[in-house]
């Protein structure tokens, strides 16, 4: 990659990001790590500034796979219960804010390493759903998307990315509507108006080429 | 006054976009590239035919038939109309006569996303997301095709056009949020009026079905649909057209098309899964008569039109969910 449009993004870290409490393997594990993890995460930390650089990572992937290791020794059928795929699951689970965040946060942003979530370009707070309990009812999603800076012309093809992932994992009762958030944005209506317009999305998504970046894109979600 | 379902037709895998009927038959156009061909003389609804699948690339996108012609012209997201019909020389006795291909239209730089016959057959216009309106003369045979012209007055991409039922004058709907109407003059066709007043895309507009008055309805991503009224023409020669009225609010998401009926009725449908029906109380007053949700259960609803089948008034709607639902209206 040579030039970014946006070359300094502020990141956060993935185990930051927000997450259903009961599910939290990552908190599980991460309350794992010893002292003298935590003192070598923190002088990595302050050499490098920032989370996203190379080692860091993979001190605390390290960190990590011990802490998974140990936590096996604990629990011997958590394979078990983790293997256990949501696909079949129960389909009466109401959809929450959370959820979509789930199916987004891990979208891999189209000029970065790194997640929209991690970017901060979705936030669970800027999601919201209307669910009918009726499931022969239509239900809502509201999405609200802040590109990193107000001039991104990455903006459409996030939005895109985050509408064909969406689609593609909800229910068809779910009308999907994906905006900039206030002010995040110096072409926002222009880019809202093209998310949301239905034909656009569906031309889109029979142009080769796009579609091959936006599945590179979906290929780091979980 | 009621909406009751007759038949469901589930004919495409991916969404349908686009009906037309003529002649008791009904045409299809969906995202699954496919185009079929229903039967619906004595509300029999079975499948005729499936038009060659690998002539478009992508979408098809819109489907019209040539008045008093089995040609049916289809436009594509691949960018190109096809046109089809029967060889009517062709002998009778070996039974049912296959629909062939007949010519492929190139011009437009992308996306065709509608295509419509003039009342006389003389003229085929088509629509796309280039921004252009283009409007080709056909010969008898529906082989040979002349740019007329080429229309570049809206800003953005074009999304639908139609014909007045009995006049040469055509109505496009676009992204721009107006309708524009053109009509020929001279050798060329130009612009005659612009309606202005959706405060989004204009998805589909549809003309009065009547000799004394010309007025035409047009549906928005403004949740709103709007009756417009032709005043006269002023001292340059543009023609005044006025907002007549804004219908009742029903639909609470984009509306997807209108469509007016020969007897007055307004039907309009969109992403809400609604079926609305209109009728005029007095002049420029209108009022719901009748409303279906969930008409395509949860999906989103793409299309609508009236038709008569021998003494029968059907409404036909298309939708995300790949089918055609067809409707008895009893007024």
């Amino acid at each position: 990659m040579s030039e970014f449009i946006n070359e300094n993004p502020d990141i956060l870290d993935e185990n930051l990001l927000p997450s259903r409490k009961e599910e939290e393997g990552d908190a599980f594990q991460d309350e794992a790590l010893n002292t003298v993890n935590l003192l070598r995460r923190k002088r990595l930390l302050k050499i490098h500034q920032t989370t996203a650089c190379k080692v860091y990572r993979n001190v605390e992937l390290i960190d990590r796979l011990k802490a998974q290791e140990m936590a096996l020794d604990q629990v011997p059928d958590l394979t078990a219960s983790e293997t256990e795929e949501s696909d079949e699951g129960e389909p009466e689970d109401p959809i929450d804010a959370q959820e979509i965040y789930d199916m987004i946060a891990h979208i891999s942003d189209p000029e970065h390493p790194l997640t929209l979530g991690q970017l901060a370009v979705v936030n669970l707070p800027d999601i919201e759903v209307s669910e009918s309990n009726d499931k022969s009812k239509i239900s809502e999603v509201l999405v609200k998307i802040t590109p990193t800076i107000t001039h991104c012309s990455l903006a459409t093809l996030i939005g895109l990315g985050i509408r064909v992932r969406l689609e593609r994992s909800l229910p068809s009762r779910y009308r999907i509507t994906i905006l900039l958030k206030e002010g995040s944005h110096q072409s926002e209506n222009q880019v809202n108006k093209q998310l949301n317009d239905k034909e656009r999305v569906a031309a889109a998504c029979e142009n080769d080429q796009l579609l091959g970046v936006v599945s590179k894109m979906l290929s780091t979600c979980k | 006054m009621s909406i009751k379902l007759l038949k469901s037709l589930k004919l495409h895998k991916d969404k349908l976009w686009s009906v037309d009927c003529s002649k008791g038959l009904m045409a299809t156009a969906s995202s699954d590239r496919k185009i079929k061909l229903v039967n619906l003389k004595n509300l029999d609804f079975q499948l005729v035919e499936e038009l060659d699948d690998s002539t478009h690339k992508k979408s098809v996108r819109s489907v019209s038939f040539r008045p008093h012609s089995s040609i049916l012209a289809a436009g594509s997201f691949d960018s190109t109309i096809s046109i089809w019909g029967k060889d009517e020389e062709a002998s009778i006795e070996d039974g049912y006569q296959e629909t062939e291909l007949l010519a492929i239209i190139e011009g437009h730089e992308n996306e065709v996303k509608g295509v419509a016959w003039s009342h006389s057959g003389y003229f085929l216009a088509s629509c796309s997301r280039d921004k252009s309106v283009w409007i080709w003369e056909a010969d008898e045979m529906g082989e040979e095709y002349e740019c007329l012209s080429v229309l570049q007055e809206h800003s953005q991409d074009v999304k639908h056009v139609v014909w007045h039922p009995a006049m040469h004058l055509l109505a496009s709907s676009s992204y721009d949020d107006t309708v524009r109407l053109w009509k020929e003059d001279a050798d060329d066709w130009e612009c005659a009026a612009v309606l202005n007043g959706h405060e989004g895309t204009v998805w589909c507009s549809d003309f009065e079905k009547s000799e004394s008055s010309l007025r035409l309805v047009s549906c928005s991503d403004d949740t709103t649909v709007r009756v417009w009224k032709y005043e006269e023409e002023d001292e340059n020669g543009e023609d005044i057209w006025t907002l007549e009225s804004v219908l009742p609010s029903v639909h609470s998401r984009a509306v997807y098309a209108v469509s007016w009926s020969p007897d007055g009725y307004i039907a309009s449908v969109g992403s809400d899964g609604q079926i609305v029906i209109y009728t005029e109380d007095e002049s420029g007053k209108w009022k719901v008569i009748a409303k279906q949700h969930e008409a395509h259960s949860v999906f989103e609803i793409n299309t609508v039109q009236w038709t008569r089948v021998g003494d029968t008034n059907l409404l036909i709607t298309g939708g995300d969910d790949g089918c055609a639902n067809i409707w008895f209206f009893i007024p």
